[in-house]
């Protein structure tokens, strides 16, 4: 269902990555965060949460290579549902042999 | 009146932004909050999330980088900030920490966890020590007590005494007495160890001359309620004459 390819965001390795992706509809939409095709579920490393502005954020801790991939926010109510979604990479640091 | 149609809802494009681990958090017997490295002097800053007011929680700088935050009100969260100061004054504040609950471990246990799809209301919503689980406690919050009245006045205490709320739930009650100085809005709790399971308290460590409000709020394991209505303004050292209700 997506029109054109999603953005594409890099992450240093260790560092958090933090979607935010800002959503409207009447009545208040759902969302639903997914990763490579399958639904996220909050645990240590990956919160979910709606910041003051009203911006719903997935936040990943301590980025790993294993966690590149396909994020997308999903959205829906009564009235249909929508998405949005980017790629992230995590560039490895460079090993330094002294 | 005018209905308003659904309309589907829209999104916008994520961003996504890295952001620097601010290091590990230390985590204190009750509460914790995210420090950063300093060898100043600091001054540790708390905030009640969802309001804008910072208080200060520290009246003389602290050298380590830790430090435990009294005062909380349980189940509320919190969110911190730090600032340095030498000999020329004090610098600009830190950015804020991430919203840390007020909640004890065993009483984290107790609550029932469920993860809130979007929309969460406000006030429903409370964060882990990690970050940001949601948490709806499980049994009713009993309401506020009534009746709080100060029976006794004295240069060295002050006894306060209550009725139970009306709405409670089959467990027992604990009580939690809240003073706050006269003219502020700064409520601190006063029995932060030992809930109190009888509605009677009296409090030792007032200063004499100064004046105080007071109230009380219930707790269960469902988490604690609102607040009383305080009391008036009560003058330490004050010798009250407590008029003996009619008909007692």
């Amino acid at each position: 269902p997506l029109k054109c390819a999603p953005k594409t965001f890099w992450v240093n390795e260790g560092k958090h990555a933090k979607f935010r992706c800002y959503v409207m509809g009447k009545p208040e939409p759902e969302i639903e965060w997914h990763w490579e095709g399958r639904p996220l579920l909050s645990d240590r490393r990956r919160l979910m949460y709606r910041d003051r502005d009203g911006g719903f954020v997935l936040k990943v801790l301590y980025c790993q290579a294993k966690d590149r991939g396909l994020y997308v926010c999903a959205a829906r109510n009564s009235a249909g549902q929508t998405l949005s979604a980017v790629q992230l990479h995590v560039k490895e640091p460079r090993l330094r042999f002294t | 009146m005018l209905k308003c149609r659904p309309s589907a809802p829209w999104t916008g494009q994520i961003i996504v932004t890295e952001e620097e681990p601010t290091g590990k958090s230390s985590v204190f017997p009750r509460y914790c909050c995210k420090c950063f490295a300093m060898w100043f002097s600091l001054y540790y800053g708390g905030c009640e999330v969802g309001t804008d007011s910072w208080s200060q929680c520290n009246d003389t700088p602290v050298k380590f980088a830790r430090f435990p935050v009294t005062g909380l009100i349980e189940g509320r969260s919190y969110i911190f900030r730090v600032r340095a100061v030498n000999k020329n004054g004090i610098g600009l504040p830190s950015r804020v920490s991430e919203p840390v609950a007020a909640l004890d471990p065993a009483e984290k246990a107790r609550l029932k966890i469920v993860l809130i799809k979007g929309a969460a209301s406000k006030s429903t919503q409370a964060f882990s020590e990690e970050g940001h689980y949601l948490y709806y406690p499980e049994g009713i919050i009993p309401g506020p007590p009534t009746d709080l009245s100060v029976t006794e006045a004295t240069r060295s205490y002050v006894v306060l005494s209550w009725k139970p709320p009306g709405q409670r739930g089959h467990e027992g009650i604990l009580y939690f007495v809240e003073k706050c100085d006269a003219g502020t809005e700064n409520w601190q709790r006063v029995n932060t160890e030992l809930p109190v399971k009888s509605p009677r308290f009296a409090l030792f460590d007032l200063a004499e001359g100064k004046s105080y409000r007071f109230r009380v709020r219930c707790s269960n394991s469902a988490g604690v309620g609102e607040p009383s209505e305080a009391t008036e303004v009560t003058v330490v050292g004050d010798k009250l004459d407590i008029p003996k209700s009619p008909g007692k």
